[in-house]
Formats: structure tokens, C-alpha cells, sequence
């Protein structure tokens, strides 16, 4: 298990999605961690489904790889439950906004959702 | 299925000239599409095989899907200066760089291959890994002789626009007179004849073979077997070249990546970029199918058209038979000179399709059977069969014409169309299946059902005045708001007189309604 000196909070998560930092972000996530996304692909019957740290790992390293703006815009904690919104812009104009839910687990997140939508 | 009037088609500039490209799909991983000739990323669209491959490919990607240079709606080329590979490898990083993505894998396809294979030997960190699909290293080793090439490409020059290419890269869809006629349009907006020309010769002059031991990243190599453009030897070589690929030869003769078996492709290529098996893509779905046979010259026309004509009239029909189906959201195909297969997302498309053929053949002197069918496909776009198709055959071999038959599934699918239907009796049952009954599309549209032919002695003094009063108004086809004004009372009690109406006459709708009035009102 990966040792990580940053705490998972709300600035964090701000912090690192903002500066594209995927090894950061992995080192948020439970070993067992799940991430489901929805979205136009992937309808709220059949989310796409990340299981296990390695796999999300590579899913932050490759949105990390894109060359785009992200911005944290609301972050919320209540408990063990967290949530924020993120608005993030290609290059060349096209937009994606996502809102996402997270449950932690021994100050790991353990459970995450994402809704997404992209300018297409 | 994305809808290509929802994607933006985009330029990125590169080296001074602007390539256009797509993105489609909400994937985390970036995978760019890089075609082979000819291209043009709006038109190619139009193709369901294309449309097919691009949705297998964007469920689990953001797919860019771009115009190599000089064809379709990026910048043109300096035909007596075309660009090299090289130059059509740093187009890729140019469009990666716009659409914002930092890390892609490559899907490089017939001349495109060469391109991405530079490009990921040039830029190993900007590509995750690499797929070939129909590729060849080197052109004149792999494919054939400059001599021939020479004679290729003046005779594309020659012919360019009337889809005579086809015929090169798929021989088997060369009959295919509609493919033929929209490839046709596809070579025109593509490329100019004399661009065309110049980036057939093009292929002559590249050569990437230096480059494979330098490619780093995970490469596969698919090719079909039976590639009529470019032999399956050219992919075997170049996965002894690329260290480390995988080389997968599917079944198959069709060169274009986006025609043929686009399902056996897109596992493979989902497989290797994902780690994941595909799920079997639950993607049956459920369509209608609709068999046209053309019986001959219907008597009427027998009579006054000489029967030499028939050749002539069986032309203009296949020509004008798909865009009639296309009209109706179908796709069309004939598989025989006298018989198309057309399939439909929805059976009464098919039912009202089925109609406007038997008139425009009608038109033509031509006497058609038509058999529709409804039920699960597999959706691969090209050459439909399987057993919804057998029974629709079937159907449409039971009919004599110009009748419409329908199984009587495929009728109950059409309610609310307007069409009315009678019964045609059942098609004898296969392999211990029961009987399957069938309607045919009846001539007239009735107001009620067509069970209700002898009009029931309804006892219209069982009714009170005031219900006669909005009797009469719902029979002269007047709206309950309508009667409400007219007879100044209020809209629910109108509603109440219209369902009182019905009760008491034993009628299912207001139209029956209208109907028996009209009958009581006809002499």
C-alpha cells in the first residue's frame, strides 16, 4: 500500500486535479477503491466501473496526460462523505463538466462516483 | 448512436496547413483514428459500417477521429510537392496537441499505418500504444511495383468520382451499386482528381522499414486475411519488425477498416487497449426487415410496354430503391439484381417504406413482393442473415404482389401508424416452431378496425340530444375543446359525453365513432 503524507481533503483533491497531478490523486484512493462513471456512454444501469487502485491510477494518469484546464469549484465534506464539481476545458474550446461523490474509508476513498457531460 | 449533426468537426494547425478532425466518445484514454484513402470525416459517417466502428470504438475511449492532409476537409496538398510520412506523422501530433491530448493510442489503417507507426517511433512519449490495421511499411515492397502503381494512379485519376476505387479496395461490394454511387461521392469530396492522383503516387515513396525496430510502445497488427488491396504477408512482416507485436489476422477481404466484420476489429482492438474482454456487446438489436422481390413487369404495364423494357425499368428501380428506404431511416441492399434486404429501427418505418416502394414501383410498371419481419439482429452493419431475415424472405416469397404481407408480430409493433392490416393466413412453422400468422397491409386505411367490417346495428336513440349534439361535432373530426366552445359546456363534460358515447354504442375510439356517423350519413 502506498503511504501518502497528503490527507485527503477537499484542497487537496482541488490541488492535485488542478495541477494534472495523477500520482498524487492515486494516492488518495483505498487499495479496493471503486470509481463508477455516468455518463452519455455509460447510462446509470451500466456505469463504467474502475475497481482497485492500480486501475484507477492509470485512469487519473491518462485524464492527467490531457493537456486541459481543470477547475475545482465547489468542494463539500460532511463526515466520511465528500463532494465537488469540476469544470474542465480542452485546448481547443470543448467542455466537460463532472460532479463527483465520494465515500472515504479510514480517511481513503474507498467509493466514488462521477457524472459527467462533454461538449461533443 | 452518436449522431454525427452533434459532433464539431475541428482544425488544427499544423506546420501552416489545417487539419480537421472529431472527437467522439467520453473515455479516459485518447485513441486518434488514422485513416486510410479516401477520407472525409463528415461523409465517411454516412456509412453504417463507419458509424459502427466509431461507437464500439468511443464506449470505451475519447476517439479523434481526423482528415489526413489532403483529403476530405483538411488543407490540401502541393500535388508535385506532396508531403511525406513524416510530414503526416507530425499532422497527428498537430491534431493530438489541439484536441488536447497528451498521451494517444494509434490506430493507424492502410496508408495511415505508415503515419502512425513514425509517429510512435518519433514520439514514444506521447503515444500509449499502437494499432495497425490493412498497414504496410514500405508500398512498393509490400503491395505492388512502381509500374503498377503508376498505372494505379492514373487510372484513379481517370476515373476519380465515380467510385471506381471501390472496386480495388472492397471487390466483393463493387456490385453494390449504391455503395458504389455514394464511394463515388466520397472520392469527389475527398480529394480533386489530380490530388487524388498525387497521393496514390505518394504511396509509392514511403517507406518506414528503418523505423519499426525503434517503435517502443505496445504495438498489434491486424490484417485481414483475404485484403484485396494489400496482402496479409505486408502485416506479418511488419509484426516481425515492431519489437514485441502481436499480430491478429481476422477473416475477411474488405481493405477498409470500417467496412466488412467492424465487430471482429473492435474486440480485438478494445481487448488490446483496455485489457478487458469486450462484453459481449448486448448490442442484438431488435429491427425490422423488410425482402423485396421483384416479380416482373405488372400486367397493366405488360400490356403497353414492350417486354424489352424490363431491363431498363429494373435499373431505374435499384437506383431509386435506396434513397426511398433512406428516407424511411432504413439501409438497403440488393443481394440479388431482383431481390433488396432493408432493415429499419422500427416496424411501421418498414410498413410505410414497404408502401412508398410498391408505388414507386408501381410507377415503373414493376410488380413487387414484400415481406417485413420483425426481431433481434446482429447489428454489423453489412450483408444481413440470420433467422429474422429467413423469415422475412419467407414472407416475402409467400406473397404474389403487389401485397405487403407482414408477420403478425411485426404488424402489432406498427399500431398507431394509421395502417390497417387483414389476415393472410400463417407460414407453416420450422423446426417444431409453431405456425407464425401473418396480415398483409390492407389497401385502404379504415377508420376502425378492419374485425368491424359489417358496421353493428348501433341503436343511436339510446342516445341523449345533447350527446347526438357532440356525436354529430366529434364526426365533422372536432376536438373536445372545440365542442366545449361550440356547445358551451365545459371540456370534462364533453369528455364525459364522448365516453358515454362509446358505451353505449360499444365503440373503441372517437374515430369509430366518426365512421359509423358517416356511414349512417352516406345514402
Amino acid at each position: 500500500m502506498l503511504t501518502t503524507s497528503t490527507p485527503v481533503t477537499g484542497d487537496a483533491i482541488k490541488q492535485a486535479i488542478e495541477n494534472r497531478d495523477g500520482r498524487t490523486l492515486a494516492s488518495f484512493y483505498a487499495d479496493h477503491a471503486v470509481t463508477r462513471i455516468i455518463d452519455r456512454n455509460n447510462p446509470p444501469s451500466r456505469p463504467k466501473e474502475i475497481r482497485g487502485r492500480g486501475a484507477i491510477a492509470s485512469f487519473w494518469d491518462d485524464i492527467c496526460s490531457r493537456m486541459m484546464t481543470h477547475h475545482v469549484d465547489i468542494t463539500l465534506a460532511d463526515g466520511d462523505r465528500m463532494a465537488f464539481s469540476q469544470a474542465c476545458t480542452y485546448p481547443d474550446g470543448a467542455k466537460v463538466f463532472c460532479i463527483a461523490l465520494l465515500r472515504l474509508e479510514d480517511g481513503m476513498i474507498a467509493e466514488q462516483t462521477v457524472v459527467q457531460a462533454w461538449d461533443e | 448512436m452518436q449522431d454525427m449533426r452533434k459532433v464539431i468537426s475541428r482544425y488544427a494547425t499544423s506546420g501552416g496547413a489545417r487539419i480537421a478532425y472529431q472527437t467522439v466518445g467520453n473515455g479516459s484514454l485518447d485513441v486518434v483514428l488514422v485513416p486510410g484513402f479516401p477520407s472525409n470525416i463528415e461523409i465517411l459517417w454516412e456509412d453504417p459500417g463507419f458509424g459502427h466502428l466509431v461507437k464500439r470504438l468511443a464506449a470505451f475511449c475519447r476517439l479523434i477521429l481526423l482528415d489526413p492532409r489532403g483529403m476530405g476537409l483538411s488543407d490540401g496538398i502541393d500535388s508535385r510537392n506532396p508531403p511525406d510520412a513524416r510530414g503526416r506523422a507530425a499532422d497527428i501530433l498537430a491534431v493530438m496537441d489541439a484536441a488536447g491530448s497528451g498521451r494517444a493510442a494509434l490506430i493507424g489503417a492502410s496508408d495511415g499505418a505508415a503515419a502512425a507507426m513514425l509517429a510512435a517511433a518519433m514520439w514514444p512519449s506521447r503515444c500509449r500504444a499502437l494499432v495497425l490495421h490493412g498497414g504496410y511499411a514500405c508500398f512498393l515492397a509490400s503491395v505492388m511495383d512502381a509500374k503498377a502503381l503508376q498505372a494505379f494512379a492514373s487510372a484513379t485519376e481517370g476515373a476519380w468520382g465515380t467510385g471506381a476505387t471501390l472496386a480495388r479496395l472492397a471487390p466483393r461490394r463493387a456490385a453494390d451499386r449504391a455503395l458504389v454511387g455514394w464511394w463515388g461521392r466520397l472520392e469527389r469530396l475527398s480529394a480533386s482528381p489530380t490530388a487524388a492522383a498525387a497521393l496514390v503516387g505518394m504511396w509509392g515513396a514511403l517507406d518506414v522499414r528503418d523505423s519499426l525496430p525503434s517503435i517502443a510502445v505496445p504495438a498489434l497488427v491486424l490484417h485481414r486475411t483475404g485484403d484485396a488491396h494489400v496482402p496479409v504477408e505486408s502485416s506479418r512482416a511488419l509484426a516481425r519488425g515492431i519489437p514485441g507485436a502481436r499480430l491478429v489476422e481476422l477473416p475477411g477481404e474488405e481493405h477498409p477498416i470500417w467496412m466488412g466484420d467492424v465487430d471482429a476489429a473492435a474486440d480485438a482492438i478494445e481487448q488490446f487497449l483496455t485489457g478487458e474482454k469486450p462484453v459481449a456487446h448486448g448490442d442484438r438489436m431488435l429491427a425490422a426487415l423488410l425482402v423485396l422481390r421483384v416479380l416482373g413487369m405488372s400486367s397493366g404495364a405488360g400490356r403497353t410496354v414492350p417486354g424489352r423494357h424490363l431491363g431498363e425499368r429494373m435499373e431505374l428501380f435499384r437506383d431509386a430503391l435506396p434513397p426511398v428506404v433512406a428516407r424511411h431511416g432504413g439501409h438497403a441492399r440488393w443481394t440479388r439484381p431482383d431481390q433488396a434486404h432493408a432493415r429499419f429501427p422500427a416496424a411501421a418505418r418498414a410498413a410505410s417504406c414497404a408502401v412508398a416502394l410498391r408505388e414507386t414501383a408501381a410507377s415503373l410498371g414493376l410488380w413487387v413482393a414484400q415481406g417485413i419481419h420483425v426481431g433481434e439482429i446482429d447489428p454489423s452493419p453489412e450483408d444481413l442473415s440470420g433467422p429474422v431475415l429467413d423469415v422475412a424472405d419467407r414472407i416475402a416469397a409467400r406473397g404474389s404482389g403487389p401485397e405487403i404481407l407482414l408477420s403478425r408480430l411485426a404488424s402489432e409493433l406498427v399500431s398507431g401508424s394509421g395502417l390497417q392490416f387483414v389476415d393472410r393466413g400463417a407460414l407453416a412453422g420450422i423446426d417444431c416452431r409453431a405456425p407464425l400468422p401473418l396480415v398483409a397491409i390492407a389497401s385502404e386505411r379504415h377508420l376502425e378496425p378492419r374485425s368491424r367490417t359489417a358496421p353493428r346495428a348501433a341503436n343511436l336513440d339510446a342516445l341523449t340530444p345533447r350527446e347526438r349534439e357532440v356525436l354529430a361535432l366529434v364526426a365533422d373530426g372536432l376536438s373536445n375543446p372545440h365542442i366545449a366552445v361550440d356547445l358551451g359546456l365545459s371540456e370534462h363534460t364533453v369528455k364525459r359525453h364522448v365516453a358515454n358515447i362509446l358505451l353505449k354504442l360499444d365503440l373503441p375510439s372517437r374515430a369509430a365513432v366518426a365512421g359509423l356517423a358517416a356511414r349512417r350519413d352516406a345514402p
